[in-house]
Order: C-alpha cells, then sequence, then structure tokens
C-alpha cells in the first residue's frame, strides 16, 4: 500500500468510526425505550437491520482496503442490471422505514461490464443507504437506481433529491472525510462513510465515483466500460 | 403539557426520543429539518426546542440565528441534543446568551432518562 493510500485509509477508518455511532445509538436507545416503557415488543426487525447495515458499513470497509492492497484487480464480466436489481432488494427495508421509493431505471438492455461484482455491489448499496438515511420532509422521496450509455461507457449510479450536491461540493468532501464530523451535510447529517467507502470501492478498478444527473436528480455514479470479451462473442 | 419542538435528522432516533418524551408526558412534534422547524413554529409555537446541530443541507448554528431572528421565538429555551462533541463545540458563553441556549448534550453520552430530565428542569426551572 503507498503513503498516499496509507492516509486514504486512516481517514477512511476515521470516517467508518464516526458513522458507525449512529447504528450503535439506535440500538442502545432503542433498547432503553423498550425497558422505558415496559414494551414487550422491542422492535427487532429495526435492531437486526440496523445492525445489519452498520456491519456491512465495516465489511465495505474491509473490502475496501483488501482491493487497495492488491497489486492489480482482477476484473470480470458484470451483469450492471443484475448488480442495480440486487442492490434495490437489500434497500428496501430501509426504503420502507423513510417512506421512499427505490426505483430502477435501464434503458434497453446492456451488455457485460468490466467490473468486480463485489465491490459494485457494495458500493452502491453503501451510497443507497447514505442517500435514503439524507431524505428529509419533500414531495420527491425517491432513490433512483439507474445506468444509461455515454460516449465513454455505461454510467451507472444512485440518484435522489440532493439539489446540493455539486461536482465542487463532492471535491471538497473528498478533501475533508475522516478529518470532518460532517463531510457531506447536503447528503448525511453524520460523516457521510458510505459515501466514502463506496468511492474507495470503485477506484482501484479505474471507476470512481462522479457527481451525475438522471432526470433532474443529482446523484453519484461510476463510468464502467464493456466487457471486450463479450463484445466478441 | 409542555411542547416539545424535536429536530432530528435522523428518522429512527427521531422516532426513538419522540416516544420517550411523549412517555414522559410531553407534547412533541417531530422536524427533520430546519425548514420543517420553521413550519412546525408557524403552526404551533414549542416551550422548548431540542436541536440536533447536525442537519442535513443547513447548519445548526445558522438555524440557531436564522431561528432567533423570528421575534415570536426570542424567547424560547433551546437545548442542544448534537452529535458534535463538546471539544469541538465552540459555544461561547454570549453565544449561549445571545442564542437562549439552556443547556448542551452529547448524544452518546445522554440516555433518554437523562434527556428527559434535563428538558424538564428547561421548561419547569425551579
Amino acid at each position: 500500500m503507498t503513503a498516499t493510500n496509507a492516509v486514504s485509509q486512516e481517514r477512511l477508518l476515521r470516517a467508518l468510526a464516526e458513522q458507525l455511532k449512529l447504528p450503535l445509538l439506535h440500538i442502545a436507545r432503542q433498547a432503553e425505550l423498550a425497558a422505558m416503557t415496559g414494551s414487550t415488543s422491542v422492535p427487532n426487525t429495526t435492531i437486526t437491520q440496523t445492525a445489519s447495515m452498520a456491519l456491512q458499513l465495516i465489511d465495505g470497509y474491509l473490502l475496501s482496503t483488501d482491493l487497495h492492497a492488491q497489486q492489480s484487480l482482477h476484473l470480470e464480466p458484470v451483469s450492471i442490471s443484475s448488480v442495480l436489481h440486487d442492490t434495490a432488494q437489500r434497500l428496501q427495508f430501509l426504503a420502507r422505514q423513510y417512506n421512499c421509493e427505490v426505483e430502477i431505471h435501464l434503458a434497453g438492455k446492456y451488455e457485460p461490464v468490466m467490473g468486480h461484482r463485489e465491490s459494485l455491489e457494495t458500493a452502491f448499496t453503501m451510497l443507497g443507504y447514505s442517500f435514503i438515511e439524507s431524505i428529509t420532509e419533500g414531495k420527491d422521496r425517491r432513490l433512483v437506481l439507474a445506468a444509461h450509455r455515454s460516449g465513454k461507457g455505461l454510467v451507472a449510479g444512485v440518484f435522489g433529491n440532493h439539489p446540493g450536491l455539486t461536482a465542487d461540493m463532492y471535491r471538497r468532501a473528498r478533501a475533508l472525510y475522516g478529518n470532518s464530523r460532517q463531510a457531506l451535510p447536503t447528503v448525511s447529517p453524520a460523516s457521510g462513510a458510505g459515501v466514502f467507502i463506496a468511492d474507495s470501492l470503485l477506484a482501484p478498478s479505474g471507476s470512481p465515483l462522479r457527481v451525475a444527473r438522471h432526470q433532474k436528480l443529482n446523484g453519484l455514479a461510476a463510468t464502467l466500460f464493456p466487457s471486450q470479451q463479450m463484445q466478441l462473442v | 403539557m409542555p411542547k416539545v419542538l424535536l429536530i432530528e435528522p435522523d428518522v429512527v432516533l427521531a422516532k426513538t426520543y419522540k416516544a420517550a418524551l411523549e412517555h414522559a408526558g410531553h407534547d412533541v412534534v417531530a422536524a427533520r429539518s430546519a425548514q420543517g422547524a420553521v413550519h412546525a413554529c408557524d403552526d404551533a409555537a414549542p416551550d422548548v426546542v431540542v436541536l440536533e446541530l447536525q442537519l442535513v443541507r443547513h447548519n445548526g448554528i445558522e438555524f440557531l440565528h436564522e431561528f432567533r431572528s423570528y421575534p415570536e421565538w426570542q424567547n424560547i429555551p433551546i437545548v442542544l441534543h448534537t452529535m458534535t462533541p463538546p471539544s469541538s463545540l465552540h459555544l461561547s458563553t454570549d453565544m449561549t446568551e445571545q442564542l437562549g441556549v439552556a443547556d448542551y448534550l452529547y448524544k452518546p453520552s445522554t440516555s433518554l432518562q437523562k434527556l428527559i430530565r434535563r428538558i424538564n428542569g428547561v421548561v419547569t426551572p425551579a
């Protein structure tokens, strides 16, 4: 791992540590509430899901450290449609809690892209969690997982009602994460570790996250490249 | 029944704190954003505001200044209940008095019982 990578991973770890306070607080206070009210029906599903999300965040961080430690990354043909559908499934529980609709926008069929499936799915899930948690009051309560072709490849990402999410804001946030308690205030009330872990997961395969737009929604997306192998078939 | 305006961006925590405060006998309105908080106050002024400083899209201190700019809300006490630790919070005494911050609570080390006790102390001073 280079010195630059080591510094980035340390910052990511600090952002992760800050972010993990939230799910632990959820669990502690819900347990206290149940004891206080004498409730026999502790909201087990909420606690279970909260713990599950925290564990996924930790696993996402660990996966990113593994990827950065590798000399070269083994990429394989991946169906982006399949990745987005699986991600949408994972996000359903949290979306219901936040009265948010998860939509998948795919214009037609896409050829497989060269990627690392696990990091793609984990990255989009992390982004989805962060975006859903930032939804406050408002009419547009959608989270959109979308892909579309561009001149450079296939752009795939996560989009929502975040008018303040600009390229400048995201650039500043990437410089601040790990050193700021709230590096991306337009997206997260906490450290936004999910966003930076997602970025860290995609960077080794040459597809870092960038601010993008999809049908008047702002979001973060990666540009993925078609599998040459599949194109020759 | 004292009316509490709870400004909390995290939906799970908002539900938990609301339930705990209602169990303790308070009437609670929850808002998840600065804009939502202003609308809630327009409907009915609270007796106390419980505020998380780390909001989405808004800085909590900026919201405090904006809140205090409304004459009808200048005397409503505010309890900061936040993820921002004391070491990072540079609230001078002047600011505290100027902005009407009645108490500060660091969320990770504030149990529900402590939160209720401190809010009760603000709405029913000795």
